[in-house]
């Protein structure tokens, strides 16, 4: 009798039913829409910030001071210490290595440079740095799959004027746009270039502008700078980018300090710290944080979250408002049936279940409905803004199904409460 | 008469028409709110950018390695330091490859010295770890060319730690740095940190290109292009919430109407039974509308205001500044979206009054 009713309620007025769906639906789709976008847009925004470059940077322990000015580093070539480039893919087995986007290492060398033969590029003072690093290179990991990562990943902002990259193991090698503009060379050119240990020849393959002190430098394979310098499968700083947790008062305490269970927690939380802390731990090597990205990232990151989350919570408000005030007028226009059912005996408890139930099966419903079109909103919201969809998650689903029941019945109570109290006579004369 | 009828049809259904002045004053509050913050937000996100460091520098447009080029410290006259009334801050370096020592060491470390404004002689953690010195040391800073020659102590204010080549160096006054390395005048770099949205910055630098032709001036492109994306992201999400509150709030309206239009009926059918026309019983209703959007709109606002400058403080740690062209802007939207959501009223044009009267519909 009770679901007959019910079944009835919705067969007998299908139009009506069908608008505060609706209203409920809009109202859902957009609750769904901010929750997606805002339980999304951390992971978008930090992604993002990793155009900045590097936020870790690897060096020896044991190395002497770097005495570099405009990017050029005037220590002598056997000065200072070395790591080993075979030891890099260690770096994809601590903890984070899902966070660990990218990484490459980099060897400078001075080295003396010219187009034509090495005899006449002997003018002692012309001294051009040459930077050896990866391009693109797969990094094999611990489970059989490979990881590509290079320069370009660690470094986006350096773009190639024209050309293209070198290959990891050819003679090849790119030239910074202010160089190529003071020496008049072109891309096919083949480069000689003299180090403290070797000669070698390089075709010129890509022109590279960085707006930085790059532009005046040669970029080459590693192997190149690595022959160049004498020091086969070494190199002296490797720059990692990873996706990090904004830091508070906790992750900047020292390791050492804490009580196991802080260790656990803190080595459990990707701070930018606890990364590097395990980075230091598989690489036995000096990990620095760059703390003029890391700092400033996780300042504008802790805002933006919080923005976001507030502005989440007023449009969940704005949508509970609307979806309430439509499921009170629902009801409202029912007081001629309400009237009815009590001339009939109904008490006010039945009658009250009775349109509870139907405003809930509604919630579910309009709920459902709600959150596919939600879903799809934050779909163009997320590509509109990130180039990226948003993953539909299910625990927004059961939030907004949840939300749209409380709101509902918050915004049928009043009216059902009134409801209960109205004396059928009057109503069915329609007073 | 016309508004007569008006006031009286507000005073008549109070408890209705407060859900509606409460769900557009909520929607104009919420609107006023962000619209205020999206402006002031912006204007601190690019604040806050400028915690990364300096986005654009000078330096000599001829590179000869070896001491490192210099220009002449009289072209800092040149650079505006303030655009659109916001502080851009300027600072001029020296840089020469020198040494470090206690006071009568025999060992001295290499390191790159950094003439810059400061005051101060601040040491990187990386150098002050090497050589064993501890805030409030007396040092012996030298040039590197001249060995016997020039020397100059200084006693130790700070020691920095960044990650980035400052750990490496020392910092001294700027005038200290030029009389060692006997280049009066004489910067081999400034650095520039200009505050402002990615076309602001473009356009300072265009600018300044213009005023300085010997010199070459470029954005640090790792900050400007990383910083212009997500300006870029960050804004097109404030934008697309103050969309979306909007149409909330008109939905919201338009619910409570549809509630008020089914209570109307009685009044319409009677009206139209004394003669009134179609049109000027919507037009009624609609100056009712309006009026109710534009006093929710000026609470609203009012409120909103105030909310932002709240919110601001709890994002930004700074209250927003209340702009009073968000005020008008936001009463006029309220009122159009009020009149959109009394779209449902459209039902009372279709009523006929006999069964209206008879208790029909």
């Amino acid at each position: 009798m009770f679901i007959r009713l019910v079944a009835d309620s919705f067969g007998r007025r299908p139009r009506h039913k069908l608008l505060t769906g609706a209203a409920l639906a809009l109202g859902m789709a957009v609750a769904t829409a901010a929750l997606s976008v805002s339980l999304d847009v951390g992971d978008r925004l930090s992604r993002e910030f990793r155009s900045l470059g590097a936020n870790l940077i690897v060096s020896p322990t044991a190395d002497s001071l770097p005495l570099e000015i405009g990017g050029v580093d005037y220590r002598p070539a056997n000065a200072g210490a070395y790591l080993l480039e075979a030891s890099i893919p260690k770096i994809k087995t601590v903890f984070w290595h899902n966070n660990i986007i990218a990484f490459a290492p980099t060897l400078d060398v001075l080295v003396h440079e010219s187009t034509k033969s090495f005899q006449t590029s002997a003018s002692a003072d012309a001294k051009t740095t040459l930077i050896g690093t990866w391009s693109h290179h797969s990094v094999p990991l611990a489970d059989g799959s490979a990881f590509a990562t290079g320069i370009g990943q660690t470094n986006p902002w350096w773009r190639l004027d024209e050309g293209r990259w070198f290959s990891d193991t050819a003679a090849e090698c790119i030239i910074g746009t202010k160089l190529q503009k003071r020496d008049g060379m072109k891309v096919g050119d083949e480069l000689h270039v003299e180090g403290p240990n070797e000669k070698v020849s390089l075709k010129i393959v890509g022109v590279l502008t960085t707006g930085d002190s790059e532009d005046d430098a040669i970029v080459a394979p590693i192997q190149v700078a690595q022959q160049l310098v004498g020091r086969p499968g070494q190199y002296r700083q490797l720059y990692v980018s990873a996706l990090t947790k904004p830091d508070d008062d906790f992750a900047r305490r020292a390791p050492s300090q804490m009580s196991p269970d802080e260790l656990e927690r803190w080595s459990c939380s990707p701070y930018v710290s606890s990364i590097a802390y395990s980075i230091e731990g598989v690489l036995f090597a000096d990990v620095r944080v760059v703390r003029r990205v890391a700092d400033g990232e996780g300042r504008i990151l802790t805002r933006v979250r919080t923005l976001l989350w507030l502005v989440t919570l007023a449009a969940l408000l704005a949508a509970a408002l609307a979806v309430g005030a439509s499921s009170a007028a629902s009801v409202i226009e029912r007081r001629a049936e309400i009237g009815l059912m009590k001339a009939l005996g109904a008490g006010s408890g039945t009658v009250g279940t009775l349109l509870a139930a139907e405003q809930l099966l509604l919630a579910i419903a309009g709920g459902a409905v709600g959150y596919a079109f939600g879903i799809l909103l934050a779909r163009i919201v997320g590509e509109k803004i990130f180039g990226l969809a948003p993953q539909p998650s299910l625990l927004v689903l059961a939030v907004i199904i949840g939300l749209a029941a409380a709101v509902t019945l918050a915004g049928s109570a009043i009216p059902l409460r009134r409801a209960s109290r109205y004396e059928p006579a009057p109503i069915l004369r329609g007073e | 008469m016309f508004w007569r009828i008006v006031r009286r049809l507000i005073a008549a259904n109070r408890g209705r028409l407060v859900v509606i002045l409460l769900a557009l004053s909520a929607g104009a509050t919420v609107t006023a709110a962000l619209m205020n913050l999206q402006v002031d937000a912006k204007r601190r996100l690019t604040t806050e950018f400028r915690n990364f460091g300096a986005n654009v520098v000078v330096a000599p447009r001829i590179t000869i390695l070896g001491e490192g080029p210099t220009m002449s410290e009289s072209w800092l006259q040149q650079i505006p330091t303030s655009i659109e009334d916001r502080h851009v801050s300027v600072v001029a370096s020296l840089y020469f490859l020198g040494g470090v020592s206690h006071p009568f060491s025999k060992d001295s470390q290499e390191v790159v010295v950094v003439g810059s404004s400061g005051t101060d002689c601040v040491a990187g953690s990386r150098l002050a770890e090497r050589i064993h010195a501890k805030v409030q040391d007396e040092l012996w800073v030298g040039y590197w060319a001249s060995d016997h020659g020039q020397k100059q102590t200084c006693r130790l204010s700070a020691i920095e730690s960044t990650g980035g080549p400052e750990d490496d160096r020392i910092s001294i006054p700027l005038v200290s740095a030029q009389r060692l390395a006997g280049l009066l005048g004489r910067v081999s770099l400034i650095q520039i940190s200009v505050p402002g949205t990615p076309a602001e910055i473009q356009n300072y630098i265009s600018n300044l290109q213009n005023k300085l032709p010997d010199l070459d001036v470029h954005g640090i492109r790792q900050f400007t292009e990383a910083e212009g994306k997500i300006y870029e992201r960050i804004s097109g999400l404030l934008s697309a919430t103050v969309v979306v509150v909007l149409v909330l709030t008109m939905l919201c309206v338009m619910a409570a109407m549809t509630n008020v239009a089914m209570e109307r009926k009685n009044d319409v059918g009677l009206m139209k039974a004394i003669g009134g026309a179609t049109r000027r019983v919507l037009r009624l209703f609609l100056a009712e509308a309006a009026t109710l959007g534009l006093i929710a709109g000026i609470i609203g606002a009012a409120a909103g205001l105030a909310l932002s400058v709240a919110l601001g403080k709890a994002v930004f740690g700074v209250a927003a500044h209340p702009r009073l062209i968000v005020y008008p802007i936001v009463v006029a939207l309220t009122i159009v979206v009020a009149v959109a959501g009394a779209y449902p009223l459209r039902r009372l044009a279709g009523i006929r009054p006999a069964s209206v009267f008879r208790g029909e519909a």
